[in-house]
């Protein structure tokens, strides 16, 4: 049996032309649901973005108190140098940890540069009251907890910390930073999958819909078809590729408004928070561009299939 | 090419709408089903095309077991059967041609048969210089023969007609009938529901009457027999 792909071409225009309105609907919801899809992706990998370089950020700071034994700080130093969590010794010397020694009087100068606008509270410094510290920077961020309460009980920095009675105060580390970002995107997700799973919801009842009217329409030339043997996928395929049809509109007009919103909002936001790296690669526009197509295609189907299942006992 | 070995078909419990039904009809056969309305015609026709399933019972039909067909199967047992129906059933949007092409195109047959075996069986059915009509331009009994030839352009082993006059007067009826013989002569097997009397008195044919879902009576070259 050869297969006649321009009837099928020619039948789902047919049907987009008569129900535009129902096909106008099932477009529209599946655009507005693709969209919120869309910005959702686009919004968390720029947030995630943001995250891994704050998490890069992340460093310990071991604050030292004064006339620590220098040996001790040195055989500290060292054992952290070697501490595989710290990761000094990683293959790749982009993320390389490193532990670094800052002085009282280096740990003075950094804060004066960063209090140079308001002078008068350096001038009530009398003498140095910054202790020196160890910096430790991690191959991997996520260690950083782990290393932290290795350090804790290191009889060593108990040894040399700037609070002896309470060592644990006289280690620092970014946790809230990171801690609230990761609640933050946590947010994100969970709001943006129950807005996507409720929109998905709506794009298949219109579709089904959709389709519904569609089959009520031709229901005469379907009871014909079924009568004088049409295969059952030969009878489906039009209605289904109305439904992908419609899909993939919905899909492409989504894709066109992110870009869109992308290349509106992005140069402003990146002027507002220069500090941040707020940007998304091509590759991550590509890779939404592709998730939007493939889950209006998915929803496309699963509205048309459940419909036709339903509504064309076949 | 219909074997119906006791057949019982119940739409409600207790109130069967066919009841061990025996029916053999051998290729070739041309036969009249008669009864009143909810005498069970209609389901028994519904059953040969498989749109229904038995309670109980065997159907073979061109030497397939419907009970035991896989419903995928069931579009290419109907490509097997042709079917007339009391309201014709023409898409009103097209034309003779069209109509019949219909029936063609969506069992995947080439533009190039088309071409070719629908003027054809327009022809047989004398329609010939009605071909580009749409329907509602046509008499019933054209419209009749337009169906009749959707039915038989495909040159199925058994045609199924549902009340085929039911619709039409007697002098355009017997036109219908003569067709069917027609069509009969070729060797297709004719299977006529009807409770037209006087078509069947004329005829002479087999008949089956039903009553209450059972067969009251089947013969040869029989009559109507009923007093309505």
């Amino acid at each position: 049996m050869s297969i006649n792909v321009g009837y099928f071409i020619r039948e789902s225009v047919l049907n987009f032309r008569r129900n535009w309105v129902m096909t106008l609907g099932a477009v529209i919801t599946i655009y507005l649901s693709l969209l919120l899809v869309g910005v959702f992706l686009a919004t968390g990998a720029i947030v995630s973005n943001v995250v891994k370089s704050v998490e890069e950020k992340v460093t310990i700071e071991i604050f030292l108190k004064d006339g620590a034994a220098t040996a001790d700080v040195n055989a500290l130093q060292t054992e952290l140098l070697n501490n595989p969590l710290v990761g000094a010794n990683d293959p790749n010397p982009q993320v390389r940890g490193t532990v670094g020694y800052t002085t009282k009087q280096q740990a003075l100068d950094k804060f004066k540069k960063q209090m140079a606008s308001s002078p008068e509270i350096l001038d009530q410094l009398e003498n140095n009251p910054l202790p020196a510290s160890l910096d430790i920077k991690l191959a991997d961020s996520h260690n950083v907890e782990a290393l932290v309460a290795q350090i804790k009980t290191n009889p060593l920095f108990t040894k040399v910390a700037e609070n002896p009675t309470k060592p644990e105060e006289s280690i620092h580390y970014g946790e809230e930073i990171v801690k609230k970002l990761f609640a933050f995107t946590r947010v994100i997700r969970i709001m943006g999958i129950a807005i996507i799973a409720m929109l998905a919801v709506v794009s298949l009842i219109f579709i089904n819909n959709t389709i519904r009217l569609a089959i009520y329409a031709r229901r005469k030339e379907i009871g014909i078809m079924r009568l004088v043997g049409a295969s059952n996928w030969f009878i489906r395929t039009p209605f289904l590729l109305e439904g992908v049809l419609q899909a993939l509109i919905g899909a492409t007009l989504a894709i066109l408004t992110v870009s869109g919103l992308q290349a509106l909002i992005m140069p402003r936001l990146k002027e507002i928070v220069s500090f941040l790296p707020v940007t998304t690669g091509a590759g991550t526009n590509v890779q939404i561009a592709l998730s939007l197509i493939i889950s209006g295609v998915v929803i496309g189907l699963a509205g048309s299939g459940v419909a036709l299942r339903r509504y064309l006992k076949v | 090419m219909i074997s119906m070995r006791g057949i019982s078909k119940s739409y409600v419990a207790d109130k069967p709408a066919l009841y061990d039904v025996n029916v053999e009809i051998a290729s070739g056969e041309f036969v009249f089903i008669v009864g009143h309305s909810g005498s069970g015609k209609s389901t028994f026709i519904r059953l040969l095309l498989r749109e229904l399933l038995p309670s109980r019972g065997q159907i073979v039909v061109a030497g397939q077991d419907l009970g035991k067909m896989k419903s995928w199967k069931v579009p290419y047992l109907r490509r097997n059967i042709g079917c007339v129906f009391q309201d014709f059933k023409l898409l009103p949007n097209k034309t003779a041609f069209e109509n019949v092409a219909f029936a063609l195109e969506v069992i995947g047959k080439s533009k190039h048969v088309i071409r070719t075996q629908v003027p054809e069986v327009l022809r047989l059915v004398g329609l010939e210089d009605k071909i580009d009509s749409y329907p509602d331009e046509l008499s019933g009994g054209e419209q009749q023969r337009v169906s009749i030839a959707r039915a038989f352009v495909n040159r199925p082993p058994l045609l199924l007609c549902d009340e085929p006059t039911g619709n039409l007067d007697p002098q355009t009826s017997l036109g219908i009938m003569k067709l069917l013989e027609r069509i009969n002569n070729t060797g297709t097997t004719v299977l006529v529901a009807t409770h037209d009397r006087e078509m069947v008195d004329n005829m002479r044919r087999r008949v089956i009457a039903l009553e209450g879902g059972r067969i009251i009576r089947d013969q040869d070259r029989g009559v109507y027999g009923y007093v309505d």
